[in-house]
């Protein structure tokens, strides 16, 4: 009976890190008329992404040269990426009114994802749902006034949840279906992407670290294991990295389409 | 820079039109689905939900090659 009492102990020694590692202790409870604005580890993170998106935008075009180094350089050729690569592909030269706005989401996603990785933050923003929503919601107020203003109220929901060219009694099948499809299903899977994108990464990365952390302290063989996940840590990091680049590409550029979608009516 | 000269047919749709495939089949379960379940607590039955839900995929096939089925 040695080897079940052997498996039961290292069973209890390891404690892989689970949805708990979300959840951080309030530093200033703070409830106004019975809303919860507590201040936890993440909001404060939340502060300071946005300084640093604002403290980035500031200072690189406070004095804007007509050669531009340094700073200036590298938020030149974000802007320069967003305008060439999500605004004009997808939405075209009309398009170009929107490129504040698609650029701070792209800046503002990049950031909040990329805390995931930064010694000593390691926490993904983006990782609770309520950036992603609020920002979803953002997206979704966007495309459904850019419509209204541009087609027409009337013009725009016959638009959205009558498409064209079907006879008129399936319209009672497929105008439910759009309802949903539009209004409900683009905000909500473009904040669970990223949501889940970043709760997936970080569980990665921390189940990875401790478990190297664990295996390396253990004083036998599964010490050679823990230099293997050590490593492959680290390229994990390397690839949380990639996925904050993609996701925020991703969430900027549907953000993009949907705009493009509410300004010119489906052919 | 790249944007000079005519205005081009945006591109960049092929990732868009996978997403707004998978979305269209959500949609449809969840529409019809909804429906079928309120309509099952309102009639005290339990078989709606189903029926609701290949209601709504097969709506949601229909919009979707009608959409996508002739490019």
């Amino acid at each position: 009976m040695k080897v079940p009492t052997l498996l039961l102990a290292e069973r209890e020694g390891f404690q892989a890190p689970g949805i708990e590692i979300f959840q951080w202790p309030d530093i200033v409870h703070l409830e106004v008329a019975g809303i919860d604005l507590s201040i936890n580890r993440v909001v404060l993170q939340m502060f300071l992404v946005v300084l640093l998106v604002w403290g980035l935008f500031y200072f690189a075009f406070r004095r804007p040269r007509l050669v531009p180094s340094g700073l200036q350089n590298v938020m030149e050729s974000v802007v320069d990426f967003v305008r060439g690569q999500i605004v004009l592909e997808v939405i075209g030269r009309d398009g170009l009114r929107f490129l504040p706005y698609l650029t701070t989401l792209f800046v503002f996603v990049f950031f909040g994802n990329l805390g995931g990785v930064i010694p000593p933050v390691f926490f993904p923003l983006n990782g609770r749902m309520a950036l992603p929503a609020i920002m979803a919601v953002c997206s979704l107020l966007l495309f459904v006034s850019v419509g209204i203003s541009q087609q027409g109220f009337g013009h725009y929901f016959r638009n959205a949840l009558f498409p064209p060219g079907i006879p008129w009694p399936i319209y009672v099948l497929l105008t439910p279906i759009e309802f949903i499809s539009t209004f409900v299903v683009r905000p909500v899977t473009l904040a669970i992407r990223l949501l889940a994108n970043m709760i997936a990464g970080h569980l990665i990365l921390s189940v990875f670290f401790v478990a190297a952390g664990y295996m390396l302290t253990s004083l036998n063989i599964s010490m050679l294991f823990g230099v293997g996940a050590l490593i492959f840590s680290v390229a994990l990091i390397a690839f949380e990295l990639f996925v904050a680049g993609l996701q925020a590409y991703v969430f900027t550029i549907l953000s993009a389409v949907y705009i493009a979608g509410a300004l010119e009516p489906e052919h | 820079m790249s944007d000079s000269g005519p205005e081009r047919e945006p591109s960049g749709r092929g990732a868009e039109m996978v997403w707004s495939i998978i979305g269209t089949l959500v949609a449809g379960v969840l529409a019809w689905g909804g429906i079928g379940w309120l309509l099952d607590q309102w009639l005290g039955t339990r078989y709606l939900v189903a029926v609701g839900i290949v209601v709504g995929m097969a709506g949601a096939f229909y919009l979707i090659i009608k959409r996508y089925g002739s490019s």
